[in-house]
């Protein structure tokens, strides 16, 4: 997230120099269109000249043509004539103001040509005998009375003009970096909050400077979020909790149904029939029990609440276990499991639970048993491959088709699925044996066994904890 | 095997159920335990325990007045006998508790007839292990007290690792035992990489207890997973 105020900064940078070329080249267009729209403003002094050479275009007495009388009628301006040689005006047009004098000194005319006469803007025309003077209305015009400059400033003034350009460019873009790095600050923590938000965890931006609106608002999704967070949480809670609290309950039940029944079970004075009866109930009530273990461990595996207690084990010893546990269970002999475990694998030295473990090879083992009536061989290996630690329940049984093998790879189990569902899926064994690996960040594969023709699962933890490069 | 005198201990039961207390002492019954006393709550079993000295309890860990936990503290501060938890609590957490204060087992309900006798008379047996010298063999009987074997009028000894083994086959007889157990019981914490001496010891054990070494008919292998102990009368 950080990595983009970089960016930022420099598509700030070509904006504003972007926008600096175009003020420059609208300037020039603007300076360029209005001078041009003024150069008409030239027109005062070419119509003195035209005045002078008009003048005198036929003889005595002066007389303007029509033309260009018109044209000074409309401008409102008035004309004089000043004779050269005895400086009096000898020729003025009618509407000649009063307080204009009739005769000039030499100065009068050096003043005349640069400024004024009695504020009347004037300008000159020269004539073969004198000076045509015109006069314009006063607010027509205004005059530039001293019009020169340093010769150096001429000279200079490209460059000077370009000196000018550049300062105003660093002027402009110290203040666009000034208010924008004002507002990257605000905009950083402000970033960091959203950044976080993600993660779910509290989030306090604080509530100030030009961005404090927002600051404000994403402090309150975050509490928005942790109030969701901590409702969800809650309501989770109480839903393992009340599965904890029924199976809890149902235990003790279902000890007496299981405890005489077993007893029924084994009484050499009730008929063969009867003891049969009995065997049902036991195998039936071990099947509840079963269930509601299943029930426990997935409801708190799937809300985080079963402690995962990772030790140095060997997985060979820790799936040998299970099968010997199995073995001295007298299951009858129609379900004989098979150690196939190479004799080379002695160990595979891993970091996992070791119940979970347990659990999650014993169900597999179940699996195979609950799915095949009427018996099957059970094989059960380990090995390590690719850095991993490799468990392998497979059997010789019924097996699965390929279209229930991939809704057991793919969809989701009834009790995490959010749709309503009428169909159990498939039982708990195998929620809770994913549930294990993916604590374990493994992986499970169900698939046909090529070996044996029946089902297998395999289990493939990684033998370490997969290292952070950034750590090193 | 013999176990008559181990029927004869006292065991104390401790549950708030009545319908679990009578079911539990018919097992026990049906199975030949004699002497049995029943508290419902911590304060009788507290009482009970003064004047029936029990040699095994057998506790339920949620109680009226208080836990099963804190019960078995109160009673082994007063003697030191087995205790066996019977609970609902399927808890890891609860197991290692209870372990932790000094448990000899933990069986969650439900459970079935044959798996408590099998629990109560390995604690019993692992207990009080001195009054039962002799385990008979098919061909031979161990003297665990003198560790020796006898076979055919011979007396041979046995080493400090048969001797382990041997015992930790004999706790569970008729039961399989891992390799990697028997490792643990004869060279205790890592026991890894010891699977080929194992091997060996088993070897010469069955030289000394059987009739043909190479034909065992006592110390069964079950192949790649562990051996078992087979014991007359079992």
């Amino acid at each position: 997230m950080m990595k983009s105020i970089p960016k930022l900064i420099r598509r700030f940078t070509a904006i504003l120099l972007l926008s600096l070329v175009l003020l420059f080249a609208l300037n020039v267009l603007l300076l360029a269109t209005y001078t041009f729209n003024q150069l008409p403003n030239a027109y005062p002094w070419k119509t003195a000249e035209e005045v002078a050479v008009d003048l005198f275009s036929k003889q005595q007495p002066y007389k303007l043509s029509e033309k260009i009388a018109l044209e000074l009628e409309q401008s409102d301006a008035w004309a004089i004539l000043i004779d050269s040689a005895t400086m009096q005006v000898v020729w003025q047009t009618e509407n000649l103001p009063e307080t204009i004098p009739r005769t000039y000194s030499i100065s009068d005319i050096a003043g005349l040509t640069r400024g004024y006469i009695d504020g009347y803007p004037t300008f000159t025309g020269e004539a073969k005998e004198g000076l045509v003077v015109l006069g314009y209305p006063k607010d027509r015009f205004w005059k530039h009375i001293w019009p020169s400059w340093d010769y150096q400033f001429i000279a200079s003034l490209p460059k000077t003009a370009l000196t000018v350009f550049g300062m105003n460019l660093v002027l402009i873009f110290l203040i666009y970096m000034i208010a924008n790095s004002r507002l990257l600050k605000s905009v950083k923590p402000i970033l960091a909050g959203i950044q976080s938000l993600p993660a779910n965890e509290p989030v306090y931006v604080p509530e100030r400077g030009v961005l404090s609106e927002l600051a404000v608002n994403i402090n309150k999704t975050s509490e928005v979020l942790q109030t969701q967070s901590r409702q969800l949480r809650k309501r989770e809670n109480a839903r393992a909790n009340w599965i904890a609290g029924v199976s809890h309950d149902i235990r003790t039940p279902l000890s007496m149904i299981m405890g005489y029944a077993g007893q029924l079970e084994e009484e050499p004075y009730l008929t063969e029939a009867d003891r049969k009866k009995a065997a049902v109930i036991v195998k039936q009530s071990e099947r509840m029990k079963n269930l509601i273990n299943d029930l426990n461990l997935a409801s708190k595996l799937e809300y985080n609440m079963q402690p995962v207690r990772l030790k140095r084990e060997n997985m060979v010893a820790v799936v040998r276990q299970v099968i010997v546990d199995f073995m001295n269970m007298d299951l009858d002999d129609r379900y004989p499991i098979i150690w196939e475990t190479k004799e080379t694998c002695t160990s595979c030295m891993i970091r996992v639970d070791k119940e979970l473990i347990r659990r999650a090879v014993g169900n597999l083992i179940w699996n195979c048993i609950n799915h095949n009536e009427q018996g099957c061989h059970i094989y059960v290996w380990v090995m390590t491959e690719n850095g991993k630690c490799v468990v392998i329940v497979a059997d010789n049984g019924a097996g699965a088709t390929g279209e229930q093998m991939d809704r057991l790879n793919h969809s989701p189990h009834y009790m995490v699925c959010d749709e309503n569902t009428t169909v159990q899926r498939h039982g708990l064994g195998l929620l809770i044996v994913r549930q294990i690996i993916a604590a374990h960040k493994g992986e499970v594969v169900i698939r046909r066994s090529e070996e044996y023709g029946g089902f297998e699962v395999r289990l493939s933890v990684p033998m370490e904890p997969p290292v952070n490069p950034a750590a090193n | 095997m013999d176990v008559t005198y181990l029927k004869e201990k006292r065991l104390l039961l401790v549950d708030d159920e009545q319908a679990l207390l009578d079911m539990v002492v018919s097992i026990l019954k049906a199975e030949g335990f004699q002497n049995i006393a029943v508290a419902k709550n911590s304060r009788d079993a507290l009482a009970l325990a003064d004047r029936f000295l029990p040699e095994l309890a057998i506790l339920d860990v949620m109680l009226p007045d208080g836990d099963g936990f804190s019960l078995l503290e109160q009673l082994k501060q007063k003697r030191e006998y087995p205790v066996l938890f019977l609970t609902a609590c399927g808890e890891e957490e609860e197991k290692f508790k209870g372990f932790g204060l000094g448990a000899d087992d933990y069986i969650v309900k439900p459970f079935l007839p044959r798996e408590l006798i099998f629990r109560v008379l390995a604690i019993l047996r692992r207990s009080y292990k001195e009054e039962n010298p002799l385990v008979k063999l098919q061909n031979s009987e161990i003297d665990f007290e003198r560790a020796q074997v006898r076979r055919d009028g011979e007396t041979i000894a046995l080493t400090a690792k048969e001797y382990e083994i041997l015992s930790a086959l004999y706790r569970n007889a008729g039961r399989i035992v891992t390799i990697d157990a028997l490792c643990e019981a004869a060279w205790g914490e890592n026991p890894y990489g010891y699977e080929n001496s194992l091997m060996a010891h088993i070897r010469r054990i069955r030289e000394k207890i059987e009739k043909n070494p190479s034909r065992p008919v006592s110390l069964l292998t079950v192949k790649g997973l562990g051996y078992k102990l087979l014991v007359e009368g079992k």
